[in-house]
């Protein structure tokens, strides 16, 4: 052997012992240093979380009517390890022989399939993904309670070898009835899955248990899901590597959820709907020159005046809340939902605000009466226009009446008897702010104790809080905005009409001008309500003056009928009116549907049996004023007794409130106390 | 020149007036000139590995109502017949067994290109051909015999006056591999070809060539590597494989899973152990293939630090034994095989075990001795017989 050879040999004999004293110094790491880790793992290897669903709590109406409760239906779920050992659906375009299979009995798309049963939480997420477990199967599909599904649901469970990972059994799945044909779906709201954001943020030792649930996701499913949701039920079992159980460790029940009590009622939530959309129908039938409009959409409130409770609350339009059936809604669907005109997924009766129009005026009016602007006793000119400077401020329609008193004036809702009020209110707060003190602005103060511009606090999510323009907040809102106006003053081409309006507000928008507070007196330009926060005030014209924060949810239920919370609405102020100012408001109220602007409306109407009142509105919209929305806020109760309830119609573009709106509200007083049938 | 006697060398007449147990007995006798740690290395691997095969599959079989003792007895079989080829390549003189290495080579190669036509696909390779009902064989694993012995042949055959191969020899050398090498590479089992590279790898650079030969390979081999890696000629599973081994905790669900529960059941193990029969992964069959390639997870999780160091410890014994007889060897031929199986064993050994203690990628390689597998073992088994033979004709008086 050469002397080169023996060298590498014993070359060679070196790197076998540091090989060999590597392994081992490996193995003294894995089974001592780290030894204790891994023998957790190995024990945590053995158990499974079985997490069971907490039934969800039911949401049902003022008489029990079930809006959302559960349903049991054939859950079809493909358990992703069996799919995985397939070894054919790794990827989106692999052979998928069983998923594709699957596809075409369940006439589901392969796409939408597949990424159901993609975990979430690896690259990108795609939608729709398995947020759970990977070793619990992951339900892919629903099916119908009829014959053909129970048919195809046994063709899967029969034909194993077919659809090797694919089982089809009974579950509690979420459901929309509709009583009454009611869908008050905005309010009710739907459920989605957990987001990851949402496990994030729980402690550490729900994440497990929660990695399935559905959450709520709009209205009184969001708002109350930690009533309606239970407690899932985690039964821990020990398992072998294919997930075959071996043996159970512990268990723990699942606690079903408590059921929500709302004081709706499906017999007038579906009167409400079906009137929203025949008022929508009828202006748009009637068309802009016979005081119609195009109605882009509707709103509609009825408000218990005095608990302060909704009976009912819409949009219009609307979807089907059975879309949601499941907690989940399929994805072409909602992207339909998303397009579609009028945004039926946004909710316009709590959620949005808007100028309410002349309907505003009994709140001005008692923000006059109680600054001193007006009295009860004085008469004021209700001329065809009133001027201000060199700008003109015209009555509706061109309308004059002489001088009259404040009754007469919300009955025939003369706007230049404001315009009158609104600058002599005007001059005092100037000269009050020259001399350094603080401007009244009656009106608005009044607004704030309606609840106007004002969170309502009601118990739904994403309530709007209105707004109504003072000094102060216009100056505020001059300095966050401004430059964008000036720029666009500056760039805009000559001629556009928006160019001269970012010019003035520029220059001019931190000053609260008379213009401003004329226009706002009659509840146009920098009034924003949403139909809930008139229908509040309204209800405290009704009731003598109470101002409460809304409610729908009227008890909490446990499972086994116990009242676990009475949900009061509770009062948050009081109107400072005298009762003697605050019953002018309300008999003046009266009198608009028999003499004055909602009388022709209410033509025929029992006003002996049941009194109603209310005030139409008609606010102009745009720069051009081209369009107006219809509002009709009324209330009333059994003659002799105190009013009972509020409603309140707004048809965005819909024309004039006297013409679209207070037809619709009649009909929904008809379903109220049962006039017409 | 040395002047060396083998037992055959003895005249027929002499021999013929001993007794069996004379002649057993005899100094020249092979089994009293037998490498008795060798062998008690080998047997006691194959004992721990029976053992580790019976706690891998017992639980399964009888869960899947099967002979729970089924693998056991096909891998005691599986011993008893690699002892007999063992015994055969010990005893056959490796000079004649040298000169009957073409027709082995030939022999390798077709059984290579047969696995190609008929061959059974197991877990994505094209390895096995089947011969019988329920018995199949890996003829890769030949082939690292024939390869073994001929790369000895080729480098230990020496003109006069040389010392080392001379170029051509090398370049021969690297040709007849280069053939297997492509065979197994299409089937694909790049871990054999791994093993095959080294052991020749190994071989020419212990047949005492130049420097330069050692430097150039492993240039080529680091091309090659990048080559590879750029244009993209690896499979998606082998790519996966390797990004799991340089960051095992990336996906412990799919691709990770493997070497992620490997690394749980070894590390559960502790430091003696949960006994046989007594791991929980193993019984839970949460690490595959438990029977073969990942066997050593077995000794890890049921016999702890002392029952896997052992095997680290025996398998270094081999090798160890190994290279003392290659330095022992009475001719190049002799020691060029020791060396080769050494290469072989070395390799395979570490990376096998590596890859379950992760610091290894993961490749379809046994364990040899102790993984279940009957051409692994038998190959295995005649390579021992090969280190045997040389060890058995080198001269006693050698230190």
């Amino acid at each position: 052997m050469s002397d080169r050879s023996r060298l590498r040999l014993v070359v060679l004999r070196a790197l076998v012992v540091s090989l060999l004293l590597t392994l081992l110094g490996r193995l003294w790491y894995l089974q001592v240093l780290a030894g204790p880790q891994y023998a957790q793992a190995a024990a945590d290897n053995q158990k499974r979380d079985i997490i069971a669903t907490a039934p969800r709590g039911e949401i049902v109406d003022d008489r029990g009517l079930a809006f959302a409760r559960n349903k049991t239906a054939l859950v079809v779920s493909v358990d992703r390890i069996a799919i995985q050992r397939q070894g054919d659906c790794t990827a989106i375009t692999d052979p998928c022989t069983t998923l594709h299979r699957l596809s075409k009995v369940l006439h589901a798309s392969f796409h939408d399939i597949f990424n159901r049963i993609q975990l979430c939480g690896v690259g990108a997420l795609p939608k729709g993904c398995w947020n759970g477990s990977p070793y619990e199967p992951v339900p892919v599909s629903q099916l119908k309670a009829d014959q053909a599904s129970t048919r195809l649901a046994l063709q899967i469970l029969e034909r194993k070898e077919d659809f090797p990972g694919v089982t089809a059994e009974l579950a509690a799945v979420r459901h929309y009835p509709k009583p009454k044909g009611a869908f008050a779906s905005q309010t009710i709201g739907n459920l989605a899955p957990i987001t990851s954001e949402e496990l994030a943020k729980l402690p550490k030792v729900q994440r497990q248990a929660r990695l399935r649930d559905l959450v709520g996701r709009q209205g009184l499913e969001q708002e109350y899901d930690d009533f309606l949701r239970g407690r899932a039920g985690v039964t821990q079992v020990a398992v072998d590597h294919i997930g075959g159980v071996t043996g159970t460790l512990s268990q723990t029940a699942p606690v079903p959820g408590d059921n929500l009590v709302t004081s709706l009622d499906a017999r007038v939530q579906a009167s409400l709907e079906s009137s929203l959309a025949g008022a929508v129908k009828h202006a748009r039938q009637l068309g802009v020159h016979a005081y119609g409009g195009p109605a882009d959409f509707a709103a509609g409130v009825v408000l218990n005046a005095q608990t302060g409770h909704v009976v009912a609350m819409g949009s219009y339009p609307s979807y089907d809340p059975s879309l949601w059936d499941g907690g989940r809604i399929d994805t072409k669907a909602y992207a339909r939902l998303q397009k579609a005109a009028g945004s039926p997924l946004v909710d316009k009766a709590y959620s949005s605000a808007y100028s309410p129009g002349s309907s505003f005026k009994p709140i001005s009016t008692s923000g006059l009466l109680h600054d001193g602007t007006a009295s009860i006793n004085g008469y004021y000119p209700c001329g065809p226009s009133y001027s201000v400077g060199a700008t003109s401020f015209r009555n509706f329609e061109g309308e004059a009446a002489g001088s009259i008193n404040l009754h007469k004036t919300l009955v025939i809702s003369c706007d230049t008897v404001y315009y009158y009020l609104a600058y002599h209110d005007w001059l005092r707060d100037e000269a009050l702010v020259h001399q350094h003190k603080k401007p009244v602005e009656g009106v608005q103060h009044m607004a704030r104790n309606y609840g106007i511009g004002r969170p309502t606090d009601v118990d739904l999510p994403n309530a709007t809080t209105g707004h109504i323009a003072d000094r102060r907040n216009t100056l505020l809102q001059w300095k966050a905005t401004h430059k964008d106006y000036c720029m666009g003053a500056q760039r805009r081409p000559v001629g556009d009409p928006i160019k001269a309006f970012d010019k003035e507000y520029c220059t001019d928008g931190w000053r609260f001008n008379p213009g401003l507070q004329l226009i706002e007196d009659i509840g146009q330009g920098s009034v924003l309500v949403s139909p809930l926060q008139l229908a509040v005030a309204y209800a405290a014209v009704a009731n003598g003056g109470t101002v409460f924060e809304p409610r729908v949810g009227q008890a909490i239920l446990s499972p086994d009928g116990h009242v676990v919370h009475q949900l009061k609405a509770p009062v948050r102020g009081h109107i400072p009116l005298p009762k003697s100012e605050l019953d002018y408001i309300r008999n003046a109220l009266y009198d608009v549907n028999t003499q004055g602007t909602g009388a022709t409306a209410f033509a025929g109407w029992p006003q002996h049996k049941f009194r109603i009142g209310g005030k139409t509105g008609t606010a102009e919209l745009g720069i051009n004023r081209s369009y107006t929305s219809a509002w009709f806020a009324s209330f009333g109760g059994k003659a002799g007794e105190k009013p009972q309830f509020v409603t309140i119609i707004m048809v965005d573009k819909g024309g004039v409130g006297g013409v679209v709106a207070a037809p619709a509200a009649r009909q929904v007083w008809d379903t109220i106390f049962g006039v017409d049938g | 020149m040395t002047d060396w006697t083998t037992p055959r060398g003895a005249p027929y007449s002499s021999r013929r007036r001993e007794t069996l147990r004379d002649r057993a007995l005899d100094r020249e006798s092979p089994l009293r000139r037998l490498d008795w740690v060798l062998l008690f290395a080998v047997a006691m691997l194959c004992t721990l590995g029976a053992l580790l095969v019976w706690g891998a599959t017992k639980p399964g079989n009888v869960a899947h109502g099967l002979d729970p003792n089924g693998d056991l007895k096909r891998d005691l079989l599986n011993i008893g017949i690699g002892v007999g080829l063992g015994s055969v390549a010990a005893i056959v003189d490796y000079r004649t067994i040298r000169a009957y290495t073409p027709v082995l080579y030939l022999a390798s190669l077709i059984g290579l290109v047969a696995v190609l036509v008929h061959g059974q696909t197991v877990n994505g390779s094209h390895s096995w051909i089947k011969v019988g009902p329920g018995f199949e064989v890996q003829p890769s694993e030949f082939a690292k015999i024939a390869l073994v012995v001929l790369a000895a042949m080729l480098l230990g055959e020496r003109r006069d006056g040389e010392s080392a191969p001379d170029n051509r020899d090398v370049w021969w050398t690297l040709a007849a591999s280069a053939l297997p090498i492509l065979l197994i590479l299409k089937q694909p089992d790049v871990g054999t070809v791994m093993v095959i590279a080294f052991l020749i790898f190994g071989v020419i650079s212990l047949s005492g060539v130049s420097a330069r030969w050692i430097i150039g390979m492993l240039v080529v081999a680091l091309i090659a590597a990048l080559v590879i890696l750029h244009l993209h000629l690896l499979k998606q599973y082998q790519i996966d494989r390797f990004t799991n081994f340089t960051n095992p905790h990336a996906d412990t669900q799919g691709t990770g899973y493997n070497t992620h529960q490997a690394r749980i059941a070894i590390g559960s193990g502790g430091l003696f152990g949960q006994g046989l029969f007594h791991g929980t992964q193993t019984n839970g069959q949460f690490v595959p293939e438990q029977q073969t390639d990942f066997v050593f997870t077995v000794a890890g999780e049921e016999l702890g630090l002392f029952g896997a160091g052992l095997i680290v410890i025996l398998v270094g014994v081999v090798l160890w034994r190994g290279l003392t007889i290659a330095a022992r060897a009475e001719d190049a031929f002799g020691m060029l095989v020791s060396v080769a199986v050494v290469c072989w064993f070395g390799f395979q050994a570490f990376e096998n075990i590596g890859m379950t203690v992760g610091i290894m990628p993961v490749t379809g390689l046994p364990l040899p001795f102790v993984s279940y597998g009957g051409s692994s073992m038998f190959a295995s088994m005649l390579a021992v017989g090969l280190l045997q033979n040389v060890h058995i004709r080198s001269h006693p008086s050698r230190p």
